[in-house]
């Protein structure tokens, strides 16, 4: 799964630096990036909240809200500019395609300039130079020192960081693990599947400073100055904006902003952050996620079936070229979309699409869970319609009903009686798998889960809260959906 | 002499490479009734399904007041199924529907008459087979012999010109099959032109004006019953009448 992820993103990477070739040859000339940003009025920020103090999620006057040392210097560059700053989350994984889809307008996520990703995008000047930590559980103290001694053990680093790519260089004998989230990370530390977490200082200072258990060791990773330090990344052959913004950054470096006010700002932050864990003090964000997973769910299984059903009739079309090219094509979706990962088709309708239409992140998760579920469907239509006993559709022909009529009113309901438990099914697995939009940054139950994990540095709590609630949905779900099915039965 | 309201000429059908109809030419006159008798695999079922093209004939015609069903579009075809009314062997009544909606469903959806209308007509049908106070139930609670009136008065709903009938009261348990028979007496009586396809030799003796004897792909004999039952032509005939009367 994981290494057909890998290579879906590189793919899609290649694809996007042919498209942005194409234009930045064709923009070479003329770069709107700044004056693009000027009109919009706003700046686009993606980021992954999950890594503080340069950015993580805090609760804002009861408002949950990114915050940290890279947010600042966002707003500082926004502010330059002269226009607002937009904050949008995702995982670190898909923010360089998100800025090369033109999702987001710049990425600041604690990014290390490294050569490969200078190829695919435009860098500022470094606006901080930090280091590297190994963070451990502090009953291990006496037996680890530095990234040599975890031979034979396993270290973490976050999936598609430079603290991955260097841990896995510079030690012999020692597993790497990647993980999306450092959150995950530290919970895979502090329940001992691996010894340590190889991440930046200050959010290594930043965990052990709110959690007791934890200790920080050097990591003496041998490493140059772009690996360490952090930059903001921006669509390649932004000429313009790129050099704007270093007017910000070089600002920010001069003034030592990032020590003397970011910083210690970021670490109010997480003081107040710990102080209440508990998690009803968090039932907003439950609920925020509880309300997208239905809104997800329930237009997914509205327009999915909508699909079902025209696919279905598609599959069965006979007769000419026409409907022998419809049911040609109507049976290669089926096949496809049930043959590809539902994740993969999320993230190719989010970035994929996000080439030619500019869709939501909530819009994109419905509309894929749609088609989706849309081939799901169909098969259980098509097997409903054909379980329907062929001698009903002869009485209803010899009536004189015409083939659409007798489809409508005496197969199509006989075929959804039939396969209403299957439906059914359908309902509550899509309100388990829209889950899986939580990758592109939409705010439903696993989402927000992460959110409150990151907050409160709990890293099993929520998990089981939203494993309550979500038993609790389906539950509920099929409570309705059984009721309705004795309803139907008349034989 | 009055026009034929079903011609067929030459009618031929084969399901692949096997022949079931081989070449037929009979007609059917207005108020006549028409029972149709021959052993079992003889082509009965096929040769009725022709008359409203349920199936396709593989050659020859099938004219119905005096248009020729093979060469019409889909949507003629379907007005003049209309007028064809079909009773099967298996009932076929719609499972989701209460009786009352099965007899209404085709005359709302294909002929557009208004809910109340509809209803009322239903209510008379259902009379006329002794179920009214079956209306609201579902086929799943009927007996068969209900369920096969309730088939003939959803068929009657269309006002057909011909009724066609295939085995109606073969998968009947023997106390039931005279009260269909009875409803198709009664039909017989007001003058209803029937194509009946049954094994019950009482009611092809006391109803039918013709019996068509029907093997190997072709009508063998057409005859009154009187002359039919008591003297076949035919060695088929004969051979048949000898198994069934025993
Ligand atoms: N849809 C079909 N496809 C292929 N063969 C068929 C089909 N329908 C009928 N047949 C064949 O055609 C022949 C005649 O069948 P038909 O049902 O018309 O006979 P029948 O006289 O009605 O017999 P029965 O008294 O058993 O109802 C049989 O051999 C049958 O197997
Ligand atoms: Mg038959």
């Amino acid at each position: 799964m994981k290494k057909r992820l890998v290579l879906f993103f590189a793919l899609l990477l290649t694809l996007v630096t042919g498209f942005t070739a194409m234009t930045t040859t064709a923009n070479a000339a003329t770069d709107n990036s700044l004056t693009k940003i000027e009109k919009k009025g706003t700046l686009v920020m993606g980021t992954s909240p999950d890594y503080p103090p340069y950015e993580f999620q805090a609760t804002v006057h009861g408002k949950s809200q990114v915050v940290g040392m890279d947010v600042a210097v966002g707003k500082k560059i926004a502010k330059d500019l002269g226009v607002k700053l937009v904050v949008k989350s995702m995982s670190f994984d898909s923010l360089l395609v998100a800025l090369q889809t033109g999702k987001v307008d710049m990425v600041i996520s604690g990014m290390n300039p490294t050569p490969a990703r200078r190829k695919n995008v435009d860098f500022s000047h470094t606006y901080y130079q930090g280091g590297y930590s190994i963070v451990i559980n502090k009953s291990d103290k006496g037996i680890y020192k530095d990234k040599d001694s975890f031979v034979g053990k396993t270290i973490g680093a976050q999936t598609g960081s430079t603290m991955y790519n260097e841990s896995k260089k510079q030690t012999s004998g020692t597993t790497v693990k990647g993980m999306t989230s450092v959150s995950d990370l530290i919970l895979a530390l502090q329940s001992h599947k691996i010894q340590g977490v190889a991440m930046e200082k200050p959010s290594a200072q930043a965990y052990v400073a709110n959690n007791k258990e934890l200790a920080a060791i050097p990591s003496n990773f041998n490493l140059s100055a772009s690996d360490t330090s952090a930059s903001v990344a921006f669509a390649k052959g932004s000429t313009a904006l790129v050099n704007k913004a270093n007017k910000s950054v070089d600002q920010i470096k001069r003034e030592n902003l990032v020590n003397k006010q970011y910083l210690p700002a970021a670490g109010k932050y997480l003081k107040t952050n710990t102080v209440n864990t508990s998690m009803f003090h968090y039932w907003k964000a439950f609920l925020t996620g509880i309300e997208y997973t239905l809104i997800i769910t329930v237009c997914s299984v509205f327009f999915g079936f909508i699909l079902g059903v025209l696919l279905s009739l598609a599959r069965m079309a006979k007769g000419g070229v026409f409907k022998t090219a419809l049911r040609w094509l109507a049976t290669a979706y089926v096949e496809f979309i049930r043959g590809t990962p539902m994740m993969v088709q999320v993230m190719f309708v989010y970035f994929g699409l996000g080439l030619i239409v500019n869709l939501p992140a909530l819009t994109s998760g419905i509309i894929a869970i749609s088609l989706n579920s849309g081939a799901y469907v169909a098969e259980y239509i098509r097997g409903g319609i054909n379980s329907v006993d062929n001698g009903r559709t002869e009485a209803a022909r010899s009536l004189g009903m015409s083939s659409g009529t007798t489809m409508r009113y005496v197969i199509l309901p006989q075929a959804l009686k039939n396969i209403w438990p299957s439906l059914g099914n359908e309902f509550i697995t899509l309100i388990k798998d829209s889950s899986i939009v939580s990758i592109i940054g939409v705010s439903e139950l696993i989402f927000q889960s992460n959110i409150v994990r990151s907050d409160t540095y709990r890293g099993v709590a929520p998990i089981a809260v939203i494993m309550v609630l979500y038993f609790i949905l389906t539950f509920t779900a099929s409570r309705i959906l059984n009721y309705f099915e004795r309803r139907m039965q008349h034989d | 002499m009055t026009k034929p309201i079903i011609e067929v000429k030459n009618l031929a059908k084969n399901f692949g490479k096997n022949p079931v109809l081989k070449d037929i030419t009979e007609q059917v006159n207005p108020g006549q009734v028409i029972v149709i008798i021959g052993p079992s695999g003889s082509g009965k079922s096929t040769f009725l399904r022709c008359l409203n093209l349920l199936e396709q004939p593989t050659s020859g015609e099938v004219d119905f007041s005096g248009e020729n069903l093979t060469t019409l579009d889909t949507k003629r075809v379907n007005e003049l199924r209309e007028q064809m009314g079909m009773v099967f062997q298996s009932f076929n009544l719609f499972p989701n529907m209460s009786v009352l909606e099965n007899i209404k469903l085709a005359p709302m959806k294909v002929k557009h008459m208004a809910d109340d209308a509809a209803t009322k007509l239903a209510h008379e049908l259902l009379q006329q087979v002794n179920l009214d106070d079956h209306a609201d139930a579902f086929p799943a609670s009927l007996s068969g012999g209900q369920a096969q009136r309730v088939a003939i008065a959803r068929a009657l709903a269309m006002d057909p010109k011909v009724m066609l009938f295939d085995e109606p009261t073969s998968a009947l348990d023997p106390e039931m099959v005279g009260e269909v028979l009875n409803v198709m007496q009664e039909l017989a009586n007001q003058g209803m032109t029937m194509v009946v396809v049954t094994h019950e030799m009482g009611f092809a003796k006391s109803v039918a004006d013709q019996v068509w004897f029907m093997a190997d792909g072709f009508i063998q004999e057409s005859n009154t019953p009187d002359a039919f039952f008591s003297n076949p032509q035919t060695e088929r005939a004969q051979d048949f009448l000898s198994k069934i009367l025993m």
